[in-house]
């Protein structure tokens, strides 16, 4: 069923987030041109949505993750989580609100450290989120383990011990110990097997169901967005290409660059079994960067809710 | 010619064992494949179910130990493999039978250009002047979508995007005209868009120069995009394989079928995904019987107690499930349960 999308407060807002990373170049490693990593962001994700954030690699989705988590600090542009703004808070003030956003990374293999046990690595966030009896800490890792579907005798081994699915769930079981209410998943299934997969999105689902969860969810599948999004928006080159609703995005894909990608992406049905003509260029979307892309272009809101970047 | 109806390649009852601290890894456990010229054949399967080692194998690159060739035979064009002395199989190899790897970075090599590169491949197994050499490199890099040759043979790998490395890569495996190129995930590495380019560039090669494509990969969207034909494998063998439409419109394996339902798609959006319990058993702790039936929903009692031979739908569509096969017929032939 499709969850409301236009009522409710925004429960984190994005306006204009700018991040640009200075180059170093030439032999005196002189800072000159700038990657416009993300330049001029705008999102909202609204309680208990699914935001899919898509893009190729190096259009700057994974910044977006961090600058939010406040990993990165933006160069321009508000950030407000739950009515607050959270972009000039400082570190001591932010900290009481990291608890509400978490990450889920994409290699379970390397965001686990490998000398502490899966108890150890939930105990932390349990700790912080203010139980401090051991017996209590115990229960409540327990129910977190449970929660991501892990037997409770999991909890005093260590990550090596466990399968990529397995050690993805104590990585989710980790980010709910300190109950978050926005999780960033970035690509958390990519570097999962097939059969895994489904797995880790149903388990996600259900989180979502029970604990009333936002996520935003960063992806290069399309399959996997299209499926579990409610929201998605295309990034490309540091900018949003197309926002909409996951339903009008795939159906009715406005901005060419959203058509590229989905003409790229193999559909399983054998009456569409081509490769799609997909432009020689190499350079992603270098065709598209005068028109659709270049500066003096604006969003458009062509449906309720559907947003394009067009020509000014 | 009656050059044509030999297989480029058949695989025959290959067994492919790694001997380590513990039970031994039955990594391939006896599978048959069979390419024709002109053909793209899919090798899927997830991790540790033995495609990459499989190929290794084709290619003579297992390393042994720990590796050890257990049994079976491997045959390019009639001839037999195996039984080739390594000073042969090196004249093969490069030449008659290419590979292009998932990782275009780590198999180049960061100290030459490409040109250089590709270069060093032709004259490897060919006597050609350094003109006559050159002129087939830029030809390559041409042929492979690499814009102005003439500039660009003189790039280091870390100077090309990951989709111009490939290319690379794909003009170095061409280098001798090969009758067969085996593609471990060359683009599971790649952005979604440089992907399909890459998979549009070896259809038309492959058209354009005749070749068999081996093609190992764990992308379903893949193998319907570009498979003539498919083998499914799980834990070591073969459990299904027939054409791609075989495969994707009626595939006749559970776990053929678990994998399909398993994919995520618009069209399921609001159902639950059927998610296939457990995980993919390691290879030496295979479960007897059908290496598949703790996790399969049609499983029956005699699964774990008997091992599945591969029924005959016809067509050369085959699966290794007797339980389906009963229940849904078939045209002909035999299926039966081999006692452990």
């Amino acid at each position: 069923m499709e969850k409301s999308l236009t009522t409710g407060k925004p429960l984190l807002t994005v306006r204009n987030l700018k991040k640009h990373f200075a180059v170093r170049r030439g032999f005196f490693q002189r800072a000159d041109t700038g990657v416009r990593a993300v330049d001029g962001v705008d999102l909202d994700i609204l309680p208990h949505q699914t935001m899919g954030l898509v893009g190729e690699s190096g259009c700057g989705k994974s910044t977006v993750a961090r600058l939010i988590l406040r990993l990165l600090y933006p160069d321009a542009g508000r950030i407000c989580f739950d009515g607050q703004e959270i972009t000039d808070l400082n570190e001591r003030a932010f900290k009481p609100l990291r608890k509400k956003i978490q990450m889920i990374f994409q290699d379970p293999y390397s965001s686990l450290n490998p000398r502490m046990t899966v108890a150890q690595s939930i105990a932390e966030g349990v700790r912080i989120s203010g139980i401090t009896a051991k017996t209590d800490q115990r229960r409540r890792i327990e129910r977190l383990l449970d929660m991501v579907g892990m037997p409770s005798a999991s909890a005093d081994r260590y990550p090596h011990e466990f399968s990529g699915g397995q050690r993805q769930r104590v990585g989710i079981a980790r980010a709910l110990s300190v109950s978050p209410r926005l999780i960033l998943c970035d690509e958390p299934i990519s570097a999962l097997d097939v059969s895994i997969q489904a797995q880790i999105i149903n388990l996600l689902k259900d989180l979502q169901d029970e604990l009333g969860l936002s996520y935003l969810f960063i992806s290069h599948d399309l399959n996997v967005v299209s499926y579990i999004c409610d929201h998605v928006c295309v990034m490309y080159r540091g900018r949003i290409m197309e926002s909409a609703p996951a339903t009008a995005l795939f159906d009715n894909p406005r901005h060419p660059y959203t058509l590229k990608l989905l003409s790229a992406t193999a559909p399983l049905k054998e009456e569409f079994r081509t490769v799609s003509d997909v432009v020689a260029s190499e350079a992603p979307g270098g065709e598209l960067s005068e028109t659709a892309y270049a500066e003096g272009t604006t969003m458009v809101e062509v449906e309720a809710g559907h947003w394009v970047r067009t020509q000014r | 010619m009656s050059q044509d109806d030999t297989p480029v390649l058949s695989v025959e009852d290959l067994r492919v064992h790694f001997h380590g601290d513990g039970p031994v890894s039955l990594a391939v456990d006896g599978i048959d494949i069979t390419i024709h010229r002109r053909e793209t054949v899919c090798i899927v399967g997830e991790s540790g179910c033995g495609k990459t080692i499989t190929a290794l194998t084709i290619m003579g690159l297992l390393p042994q130990p720990p590796g050890k060739i257990a049994g079976g035979r491997i045959f390019f064009k009639g001839q037999s493999l195996l039984d080739l002395p390594e000073e042969a199989l090196r004249k093969l190899r490069g030449r008659h039978i290419a590979m292009i790897f998932q990782e275009p970075m780590s198999s180049l090599n960061p100290v030459f250009t490409i040109g250089n590169q590709i270069n060093e491949a032709i004259l490897a197994h060919e006597t050609l002047s350094e003109d006559e050499a050159l002129q087939r490199t830029l030809q390559l890099l041409q042929d492979v979508g690499i814009p102005d040759p003439q500039k660009r043979r003189h790039a280091y790998p870390h100077q090309l995007s990951g989709g111009q490395r490939q290319r690379a890569m794909i003009a170095m495996a061409l280098a001798c005209g090969p009758d067969l190129i085996i593609a471990d995930e060359p683009t599971t590495a790649l952005d979604v868009t440089v992907q399909a380019q890459i998979l549009k560039l070896l259809q038309g090669l492959q058209q354009k120069r005749q070749m068999a494509i081996q093609y190992i990969t764990h992308d379903l969207g893949v193998v319907a995009a570009i498979a003539d034909r498919v083998y499914v494998m799980y834990a070591g063998l073969i459990v299904e394989q027939g054409t791609t439409s075989h495969i994707f419109s009626s595939p006749r394996h559970p776990y053929t079928r678990a994998l399909l339902d398993s994919l995520p798609g618009k069209e399921k959006r609001g159902q639950r995904l059927y998610s296939i319990p457990g995980n993919v058993p390691h290879p030496a702790y295979k479960p007897t019987g059908c290496p598949f039936h703790p996790r399969c929903q049609h499983r029956q009692p005699k699964c774990a107690r008997f091992f599945p031979t591969l029924c005959d739908y016809g067509e050369g569509h085959r699966a290794r499930c007797p339980i389906l096969y009963e229940s849904e017929g078939t045209v002909g032939g035999r299926c039966e349960w081999k006692n452990l």
